[in-house]
């Protein structure tokens, strides 16, 4: 089960107006467990008003920089990136989990490959990791990035690219994407959608010799873009995606447990909604478990092992009590937010309300 | 991977689109709740497959008539588990416990050979309803393996297309391998084919497993592919999956002298 270390804040550095660096270091005894590989995130944990919140930031460090740095933006109602841009000093300890993530590739060190890479925004955090370590460890090889931002002011990490481009001479090209402000060449003004990627491509990208492509921003961007690179030949496997995890469910509400009904035997009226439909029927309290009643009640919900080891048949209870026999899956924090695991799930109130769609 | 973070108003779209449309998720942390479930169960069907076919597999290894055939039967039997375990970790980033996964069901376990297994899973081992059966011989094993296989590859072309880019690049890196244990099968088919006892129990297994083999590819008219589909899990329906396996086993069945 997943677990969260603490570490301790080493530096902040502001890099625009609403977005920081932070630079972090693990106590000595979990520097293995930090280990990351580039392009990976840290998944962090924060109490706001009596409230656990989880938020994953990419690392901006590359491998050889012998350190753990996360760049994160200030985003309009974002609880945790305003209080890291606004209160979080040096010397607070923030608790995190260990690297995870899957958007990279294996270098080799004698390999001589293109590599290009697409970032909107923010999303520019793993990608700088991956430019940076693939430019120190693989000395044959070649980036182009090209990264869109609103305008000047808003683009994170701008001088250290610049500083990579003259570091890495020839070896770097980076191509910025202003949306709101003008540049010397048209191309580089503007959204980058079908029009521009086919412009990039006639002139700027040899699309034959790109090796693999990176690609984290926005959804549309990300689509847009992939569409492009596979119109101009480049297969599944050459193209990975790193998503904001932006369409993550909000927080989730204290659950509504009503303590007058607790009776230990008898009938339960259930009501469980799939796919946004609702359906009601009773079930007997006799061992019988949520999932197994909803399923003979034809309703088709996702469930795997039944032993409560696999979490395929999670579920939220919106409302009444139940009790769960078994959890190997589920973390406590998601158990406190009311997630259960339906294989597992007897209802003890008379009535219990459960949703398999939040 | 930032959360919180948008790069523009216009920039945002529903995850239905984005999914029909051909986005990728990447990581637990950003698929909804119903994708969540449906992914996990399409995984789950994947190892408990492998698991149970391996187990299966097992007792075909002292079954070899010789080294060449011993050495292939425990290779399948291995890398059988290893692809299983490769999922398995995808599988572990969703909360999954890897550990008490291998001993919630038994494997090996097998129905009598005349029984029939609705296709649809039983309880909660989700193993394809054709490792419900067993196998009873050399002979019987290759068929197996050889039909099974195939599909197997079909299937997993499919599956390399998934929305869940993780489980897409695992099923790239296992494909070859599973393409490789359908050609040792077919290998040891034409073996068989050669001798002319061996070649009329090889059609009695033929006609045993191939509507088994076929069941594994669901009901022709599927409400589940449809929902699957718009989320990206799925991408060919059923039938025409089915019909593809069928012409392509045909073929090299017929090449065999087997047809």
């Amino acid at each position: 089960m997943a677990r969260f270390h603490s570490l301790e804040v080493t530096d902040i550095r502001r890099d625009t107006r609403d977005a920081v660096v932070v630079t972090l270091k693990p106590d000595d005894a979990d520097n293995g467990a930090f280990d990351f590989t580039q392009g990976q995130y840290l998944t962090f944990r924060r109490m706001f008003d009596g409230e656990e919140l989880r938020r994953s930031y990419s690392i901006c460090a590359g491998k050889d920089e012998g350190c753990l740095k996360v760049g994160i933006k200030r985003v309009e109602g974002g609880a945790f990136s305003t209080w890291a841009n606004e209160n979080l000093k040096v010397g607070d300890r923030l608790e995190a989990m260990t690297p995870m993530g899957r958007f990279f590739t294996e270098l080799q060190p004698d390999a001589a490959r293109n590599y290009l890479g697409f970032a909107g925004g923010s999303g520019i955090t793993p990608v700088l990791s991956i430019v940076k370590t693939v430019l120190a460890r693989e000395p044959e090889s070649t980036f182009t990035l090209i990264y869109a931002n609103r305008q000047t002011s808003s683009i994170m990490f701008r001088e250290e690219l610049e500083d990579l481009k003259n570091l890495y001479l020839g070896r770097l090209s980076l191509i910025h994407i202003l949306e709101t402000e003008t540049q010397d060449i048209d191309l580089f003004t503007g959204r980058i959608d079908q029009e521009k990627m086919e412009m990039l491509f006639r002139l700027w990208i040899d699309a034959e010799n790109v090796d693999m492509a990176f690609i984290c921003g926005p959804e549309p961007m990300m689509l847009t873009i992939a569409d492009s690179l596979r119109k101009h030949g480049l297969t599944d496997d050459q193209i990975r995606f790193e998503l904001f995890a932006s369409s993550q469910p909000g927080r989730a509400k204290t659950k509504a447990s009503s303590k007058s009904a607790a009776a230990a035997a008898g009938t339960c009226q259930v009501s469980v909604t799939l796919d946004g439909t609702t359906r009601n029927f009773q079930m007997e309290k006799d061992g019988t478990s949520v999932l197994d009643a909803a399923i003979s009640n034809s309703m088709d919900a996702p469930f795997s092992c039944k032993a409560g080891v696999c979490s395929t048949c999670r579920a939220k209870v919106i409302e009444g009590e139940v009790e769960m026999e078994v959890n190997h899956a589920l973390e406590d924090y998601e158990v406190r937010a009311g997630y259960v695991l339906s294989c597992q799930c007897l209802p003890v109130s008379d009535k219990v309300v459960i949703s398999y769609d939040e | 991977m930032t959360n919180d973070a948008a790069l523009m108003d216009e920039d945002t779209m529903s995850l239905a689109d984005y999914l029909s449309r051909g986005g990728k998720l990447t990581s637990p942390d950003n698929v909804p709740p119903r994708y969540r479930g449906e992914l996990l169960r399409l995984m789950s069907s994947f190892v408990d497959s492998e698991l149970a076919g391996s187990a299966g597999f097992a007792d075909a290894i002292n079954w070899a008539p010789g080294l060449k055939e011993r050495i292939a039967a425990s290779r399948i039997t291995l890398e059988k588990v290893d692809h299983a375990e490769r999922v398995l970790d995808l599988m572990s980033d969703f909360g999954t416990d890897k550990a008490l996964y291998n001993k919630a069901h038994t494997w090996s376990a097998r129905q009598p050979r005349d029984s029939h297994v609705d296709p649809r899973r039983q309880g909660g081992d989700m193993r394809l309803s054709v490792f419900h059966y067993p196998l009873e011989s050399w002979t019987d094993a290759v068929v197996m393996n050889a039909l099974m296989g195939l599909a197997t590859v079909h299937q997993l072309e499919e599956q390399c297309l998934t929305s869940y880019q993780p489980l897409g690049e695992v099923f790239r890196e296992i494909l070859p391998r599973e393409r490789r244990h359908m050609e040792l099968g077919l290998e040891g088919l034409e073996r068989i084919a050669k001798d002319e006892t061996q070649r009329e129990d090889a059609r009695t297994s033929i006609g045993y497993w191939m509507p088994r083999v076929a069941e594994t590819f669901g009901p022709a008219q599927s409400a589940r592919f449809e929902r699957l589909r718009q989320l990206g899990l799925r991408h060919k329906d059923n039938e025409t999956m089915r019909f593809a396996w069928q012409a392509d086993a045909d073929a090299r069945l017929a090449g065999l002298g087997l047809a």
